[in-house]
């Protein structure tokens, strides 16, 4: 337990002092606790789900419907399909409820099959996330490109949230299923390439080049991004 | 230990190694070429601040249970539920 909480994001020494300070309170529910918050009826609702009981599904649905639902929207980008695959998502839950030992968290059990869903329907659709970096990669133009020097303005620190939102939600699939497995869900490379069916090496390196890539959206989307001189004159 | 003793590696191969270095447990580059180049190379430097930066703010700004999904989706489930509830049953007898 510890270590998966420990090793975690840690990254962060890589860096020198941080851009904008953190806020005060920390956000250490990265990892198991953000995605396995515990909460409170949960156990009673899926007893109950087993025996069939509506009651409980709909509880059950109201306790995770965000979660799921959110996922899904980040994932494949789409309203309407990710409204589509919260109803799969829940659908399949309430049949197969009976097979829930607990052994898990129940977040994790019904995020795992979300997840699997996703990739499905993903894969239905063409993408291929599997084996080769080839296949799970953008076309050459979607690529991030590498920066070696050039006078291109840094990012100053101040993205908001939906300018944030936006740019993730317009990275190529494979990116953007990395990128929220990793930075937005809190799951181990290891995890991410048990699901995608790929290498580590490959989970990572796609993580890496999804940042990339946000970096030069947040970059073209201009209002949040002066060059770091500016910056550095406005303190 | 003398700066001369460092490989003087370029940014491409310094960029290389990144997604494992991010990935790293300790965060700080173990191979003294790497660390060498971070601590000097200002664009690279940079970089890897960016790159710290969006996924902070991404693990900060992002939350997991952010959007909430339209009333449909519920009704269309009960929908499917009810009816394959219905067809589970076995058909009641015809009214004598
Ligand atoms: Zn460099």
């Amino acid at each position: 337990m510890n270590d998966i909480m420990s090793s975690e994001h840690t990254a962060t020494n890589l860096q020198g002092p941080p851009l904008t300070q953190a806020p005060a309170g920390p956000k250490p529910v990265q990892g198991l606790f953000k995605r396995n918050p515990p909460i409170a009826g949960e156990a009673e609702a899926i007893e109950a789900a087993k025996t069939g009981d509506p009651e409980a599904f709909s509880k059950l649905y109201a306790l995770h419907k965000r979660r799921v639902y959110t996922l899904c929207l980040r994932m494949l980008g789409n309203v309407s399909e990710a409204e589509d695959m919260t109803q799969e998502a829940f659908l399949h839950l309430f049949r197969k409820i009976g097979s829930f030992r607990g052994e898990s968290a129940f977040s994790t059990w019904l995020h795992r099959l979300t997840v699997n869903l996703v990739l499905m329907q993903l894969r239905k659709k063409g993408l291929q996330l599997v084996s080769l970096e080839e296949t799970i990669n953008p076309s050459e133009e979607d690529a991030p490109k590498r920066d070696f020097g050039s006078r291109d303005p840094h990012l100053t620190g101040s993205v908001d949230r939906v300018t944030l939102e936006r740019a993730v939600a317009s990275l190529p699939p494979g990116y953007r299923m990395v990128f929220v497995l990793h930075d937005v869900e809190g799951y181990e490379h290891n995890e991410i390439a048990t699901m995608l069916e790929c290498s580590t090496g490959n989970s990572k390196s796609q993580l890496h080049k999804a940042r990339l890539k946000l970096r030069e959206l947040l970059r073209e989307s201009g209002q949040t991004l002066q060059p770091a001189v500016l910056k550095e004159a406005v303190r | 230990m003398t700066e001369q003793s460092l490989t003087v590696i370029s940014c491409a191969e310094f960029q290389d190694h990144l997604p494992d270095l991010f990935a790293n447990a300790n965060g700080v580059p173990s191979d003294p070429a790497l660390k060498h180049h971070l601590d000097t190379c200002e664009n690279c430097s940079a970089l890897v601040r960016d790159l710290q930066y969006i996924a902070d703010q991404a693990r900060m700004l992002l939350e997991p249970a952010d959007e909430e999904p339209s009333d449909d989706v519920w009704s269309g489930i009960q929908h499917k539920l009810d009816s394959e509830r219905a067809e589970a049953l076995p058909t009641p007898p015809l009214p004598s």
